[in-house]
């Protein structure tokens, strides 16, 4: 290597190096672009994969789940338990428990491609956390699916099914309040067979002029929940209202 | 300066842990059975040493006996050892041979030492009036370039010569055979 | 006060406020170099421990003293110990000499900048003891590392600081920080009318100091990825941390030796100003700056191959650094020739 070329390589190398340092100067002074973690959450986007998750369809506030259990036999993991039983005035059965064994999902999806009525779906639960083993080896989809349904009451006064019980009662203040009420207030009870006759008493309670006092229904289901609050830290759910909630069916069906 | 109540005792406290340190290294460094230890206590001795330099009013001396032997012998020694392959371990001797060299070699060093330590209290040592130099880097480097230039120039060959010889040593197992 | 102004008494006091300063330094610029490494990576760095991640190195501190501090089996237990002493040792030793002000200084030596030197050289042997008395194959590789390193480095230091010493004539460092005094272009590194590579030699020196103190992108002793922690390997608890500590003292001593040789201590920029309570906020002034600069430039580039570690020293500094200094001595003793 003679001197010159020598001389060029250290003069050019020298720059680079200089070069480097003003990238890194004038990223230092750009504003931070990671998200903190515990104080802000990403959204993730439309084509994550978390656990399965029942659908709430947005129209009638329950799940489209006819509990016909193909998703069952699509699983090659064998980790899929759903049930349902079949009401009245129903066409198809409803599904009344649909537990994964998220220890043993793969998150193949197989179970989403075979659901012939579109009624389950991924998670976008990216940060599932428990203490207990039980909340991954059991999880109740139905149960997560019932808190939202819950939520989806409340942004959604007139359910379209259930118009008889505002006509019933003019004097109620507004139906924004008066309507979910029925919806919740489903005391809880582990057997959904012997949970049947229990939203006809909620909904004559609701029904009558005490309909006016929308606070106190929430408070049984609540305080009915049968499982203590070991709900799954799951940043994609709504949280709060994951606490109540009760593997029941829908109530509102039954007393139309 | 003034005065420290325990200025003496302070200096003398000072000057006994150099000479402890330095006999102490000295004593690691003769006795460790481990190598490393004995580098080890080198370093010691070389620091004591330094110490002792600088209360023969050398400061110079000191610093640059830490900076060559600590920063530089010491380390080379080290890595040394650290690149070297471990020997076998030596086949102990027969006890009569081990005493007879052990005894031989102990015998040589109470020799010589007793003639250095002859020589050094009866040898007739011209005290003088004055400092000769302050031991300051001027008066070292002026003393280098007038008094002392011809070793030193012939230091500088010898350094020449062993840098040419580690070259040779160096390549000669590049070579082609 | 009289007992207080005794020489031995000062210079105590001062050694205390040096173990202050260096600890106070060791523990915030961890902090500082997390936050710049942070800000560089277009994130915050440590933020949870008190406001803006303030009280982040206490909280890294209690945790080290908490944790004992395990001697592995196998290993020289002696050494082990002794290495991250003698390792904190030498930048302590090596401040009592760094003139932070005109009068702020614990002992001014007339070789003060040998000073330095003597002391910052032991550093190197104490790496080595400790990953020699590791026992650990990381450690040895990164022993035999720091020596060839450090070896290779302390050529074009020294033959800079020669340079430098031609220029000032003299080693006492508050003797160099007042031949710089009058405005900026006066700093060593400016003089260009006594030779015009001086910015080149200060260069010379910043790497080599970076090189001597292991700091990225020369962080061959401690090359997390290939070695875990290199000589620091199986040093837990405090052992660590004593480690981690002499590295930002290491940095601290030679910032501070940079400000001095090349900007001009503790005087300010513009001739004026540069006395009393000024002096050492001048001087910090520009070491931290110099600091901040090692931070940026661990965070900008990647660590680089051991050969070319070498190469660059051998191959670049060493020739570069005698040609400056053989430049100097031409410029000095030529005009003589022609008077």
């Amino acid at each position: 290597m003679s001197l010159k070329s020598a001389v060029r390589e250290t003069l050019t190398g020298f720059k680079s190096l200089l070069t480097g340092m003003r990238i890194t100067a004038r990223e230092a002074t750009k504003p931070i672009i990671t998200v903190q973690y515990p104080h802000e959450t990403l959204k993730m986007p439309d084509r994550f994969r978390g656990h399965v998750q029942l659908i709430l369809d947005p129209e009638t506030g329950k799940s489209r789940c006819t509990a016909c259990g193909l998703c069952v036999r699509a699983c090659p993991s064998d980790c899929l338990e759903v049930d349902g039983i079949k009401r009245e005035g129903e066409k198809k059965k409803s599904v009344t428990e649909y537990k994964l064994d998220f220890t043993k999902c793969s998150l193949c999806g197989s179970c989403v491609e075979a659901c012939p009525s579109d009624a389950i779906e991924y998670s976008k639960a990216y940060n599932v956390v428990s203490r207990d083993r039980d909340d991954f080896a059991k999880m109740d989809l139905v149960k997560d699916l019932d808190a939202k349904a819950k939520v989806w009451a409340e942004t959604h006064p007139t359910p379209p099914a259930a118009p008889a019980p505002v006509a019933a009662t003019p004097g109620s203040p507004t139906p924004a309040t008066s309507a979910p009420a029925p919806a919740v207030a489903t005391p809880g009870s582990s057997t959904p067979a012997k949970a049947a006759p229990a939203p006809v008493a909620g909904r004559a309670e609701a029904g009558t002029p005490g309909s006016s006092n929308p606070a106190t229904p929430p408070a049984p289901a609540a305080a009915n929940s049968p499982t203590p609050s070991s709900s799954i830290a799951n940043a994609a759910a709504s949280t709060g209202a994951a606490a109540g909630a009760t593997p029941s069916p829908q109530p509102e069906s039954k007393t139309t | 300066m003034n005065a420290f109540p325990f200025a003496d005792y302070l200096v003398t406290a000072i000057f006994a842990l150099a000479v402890g340190l330095t006999l102490v290294g000295a004593l690691v460094a003769a006795l460790s059975t481990r190598i490393i230890r004995g580098v080890s206590g080198l370093m010691i001795c070389c620091v004591g040493l330094a110490g002792l330099f600088y209360f023969l009013n050398s400061p110079f001396l000191a610093l640059m006996e830490i900076l060559i032997y600590v920063g530089a012998v010491c380390v080379t020694i080290v890595f040394g050892v650290m690149l070297s392959e471990p020997d076998e371990p030596a086949e102990p001797e027969k006890p009569g041979r081990a005493l007879l060299w052990g005894g031989t070699a102990a015998a040589i060093c109470l020799a010589v030492f007793l003639g250095i330590a002859h020589l050094a209290v009866n040898a007739p040592w011209a005290t003088p009036a004055k400092l000769t130099t302050d031991g300051s880097v001027r008066a070292i480097g002026v003393s280098l370039l007038t008094t002392y230039s011809l070793p030193f120039e012939l230091i500088s060959v010898v350094l020449l010569v062993a840098i040419l010889g580690a070259l040779v040593i160096a390549r000669s197992g590049r070579t082609k055979e | 006060m009289s007992f207080l102004a005794l020489e031995p008494i000062r210079v105590l006091l001062y050694l205390v406020g040096i173990c202050a300063f260096v600890g106070g330094n060791a523990a915030y610029l961890v902090l500082a170099e997390r936050k710049g490494a942070g800000r560089i990576q277009r994130r915050p760095g440590p933020n949870e421990a008190g406001w803006a991640g303030i009280l982040q190195p206490l909280a890294d501190g209690i945790k080290l003293l908490a944790k004992q501090v395990m001697v592995p089996p196998g290993t020289d237990a002696l050494l082990f110990r002794a290495a991250p002493l003698m390792v904190m040792a030498p930048p302590l030793m090596c401040l009592a000499t760094i003139p932070f002000g005109d009068t702020v200084v614990a002992r001014n030596l007339n070789i003060g900048l040998l000073f330095v030197f003597s002391f910052g050289s032991i550093n190197v042997m104490a790496l080595m003891l400790g990953g020699w008395a590791s026992r650990n194959k990381y450690s040895i590789i990164s022993a035999a590392r720091v020596v060839s390193q450090n070896v290779a480095y302390e050529i074009p230091m020294l033959l800079v600081v020669i340079t430098l010493l031609m220029i000032t004539g003299t080693m006492d460092l508050n003797e160099i920080i007042k031949q710089q005094a009058g405005w900026f272009w006066n700093w060593n590194v400016l003089k260009i009318w006594v030779n015009p590579l001086m910015p080149v030699t200060f260069v010379i020196f910043f790497t080599c100091m970076l090189a001597e103190t292991n700091r990225a992108p020369f962080d061959m002793a401690e090359a997390e990825s290939e070695l875990v922690a290199g000589a620091f390997t199986e040093y837990g608890g405090m052992g660590f941390g004593v480690f981690f500590m002499a590295e930002y003292a290491n940095i601290v001593v030679g910032c501070c030796l940079a400000t001095i040789l090349f900007f001009g201590g503790w005087q300010s920029p513009f001739g004026a100003l540069s006395d009393g309570l000024w002096g050492p906020i001048w001087f910090l002034g520009k070491t931290y700056a110099l600091i901040f600069t090692v931070i940026w430039i661990r965070w900008t580039f990647p660590r680089t191959q051991f050969y070319s570690l070498l190469n660059l020293s051998w191959k670049i500094l060493i020739p570069l650094s005698l040609f400056t200094l053989l430049l100097t001595g031409a410029m000095m003793k030529l005009p003589l020739l022609f008077k």
